[in-house]
């Protein structure tokens, strides 16, 4: 226990020196890297090409909704992947079967194995759980606004499905 | 390797726990952010507070300045500069937030990545505990070094 230091728990005396010095090497090197590493991703954005008017454009956008009956149809001919923007716990429990479950901020990351379920002909229908529900209509856009050409929302669509008895599956995709 | 000066003296520990707390904040959200810019930029816009040339600069450095803080806090390296940095980001999130919940807006949080949920006064809360644990590891903070002996 000798060895122990001895200090009084007062704060550090503040050198302005070393904060503006330290806080100036990390903002130079979080730049570099930022823009850097922005140049070489797929996934870059233009640093100065912010649209606030496009972007604008497609959060007000009002997905369009479509009809359980055409939802079906589709389903049934086979040109139609399901979206299911519930929480995972809902989604395990039960969901369209041949859904995937896509929660709004996963979109980015999921985008590759929805667009691999899609055909030249079938269209995204996206569907959570109740009429207030957002979560299908932030999903839809969100896919949209990564470039998912055709998609609509099933309003209200787990009730809808389940209560008109059509195909439904548990557990995860 | 031996540790020393742990548990006690008190303040110099709990410095190091706010240290890593605000390390493992800025880890989480700035790797969220970076997965996806473009959320992240509609998240920025969403605050009416930038104008659009400001907007994807932002979207583009914030996230690797915030892994970039985490990595000085985790192994203590320009400490000070880390977390002053860390509690002068703290305050502009803040009065980002007070503006647009005094406005009314419904809008993302956008506080880690870009559609997390909508804007409150837990939020503020929040983020104001987060500046105040950062400026306490700022004043506190005594590094790896001071824990563990050769």
């Amino acid at each position: 226990m000798k060895h122990i230091i001895k200090i009084k728990d007062k704060p550090h005396k503040i050198n302005l020196n070393v904060i503006v010095k330290e806080s100036l090497v990390i903002l130079v090197m979080a730049v570099t890297i930022a823009v850097a590493i922005n140049e070489l991703r797929q996934a870059s954005l233009p640093l100065f090409g912010f649209d606030s008017t496009k972007i604008a454009g497609i959060i007000r956008t009002n997905i369009p909704k479509i009809t359980l009956t055409e939802a079906y149809n589709l389903y049934r001919q086979h040109k139609v992947v399901f979206v299911d923007a519930r929480d995972p716990f809902s989604f395990e429990e039960g969901h369209i079967k041949g859904a995937i479950n896509m929660y709004p901020d996963e979109v980015a990351f999921r985008l590759a194995q929805l667009k691999a379920m899609l055909s030249a002909e079938s269209i995204v229908v996206t569907y959570c759980d109740g009429l207030q529900c957002p979560l299908s209509q932030e999903t839809a856009q969100a896919l949209q606004s990564h470039g998912v050409a055709v998609v609509k929302v099933l309003a209200d669509g787990w009730n809808l499905w389940i209560n008109a008895g059509y195909p439904v599956t548990k557990g995860q995709i | 390797m031996k540790l020393r000066n742990f548990p006690g003296p008190v303040t110099p520990a709990v410095a190091l726990v706010c240290r890593l707390t605000v390390a493992a904040v800025f880890l989480y959200a700035g790797c969220e952010k970076i997965i996806a810019p473009q959320e992240f930029a509609t998240a920025i816009y969403n605050y009416r507070l930038l104008p659009d040339w400001a907007i994807n600069v932002l979207a583009v450095t914030l996230p690797y300045l915030e892994v970039l803080l985490a990595v000085c806090l985790l192994v203590s390296i320009y400490v000070r500069g880390a977390s002053f940095i860390a509690a002068l980001l703290f305050l502009v999130f803040a009065i980002a937030l007070t503006i647009n919940l005094v406005r009314g807006l419904d809008i993302s949080c956008g506080c880690f990545g870009g559609l997390t949920g909508s804007i409150s006064w837990f939020y503020l809360v929040r983020d104001v505990a987060l500046m105040a644990i950062s400026v306490f590891a700022l004043l506190f903070d005594r590094g790896w070094s001071y824990f563990f002996t050769r």
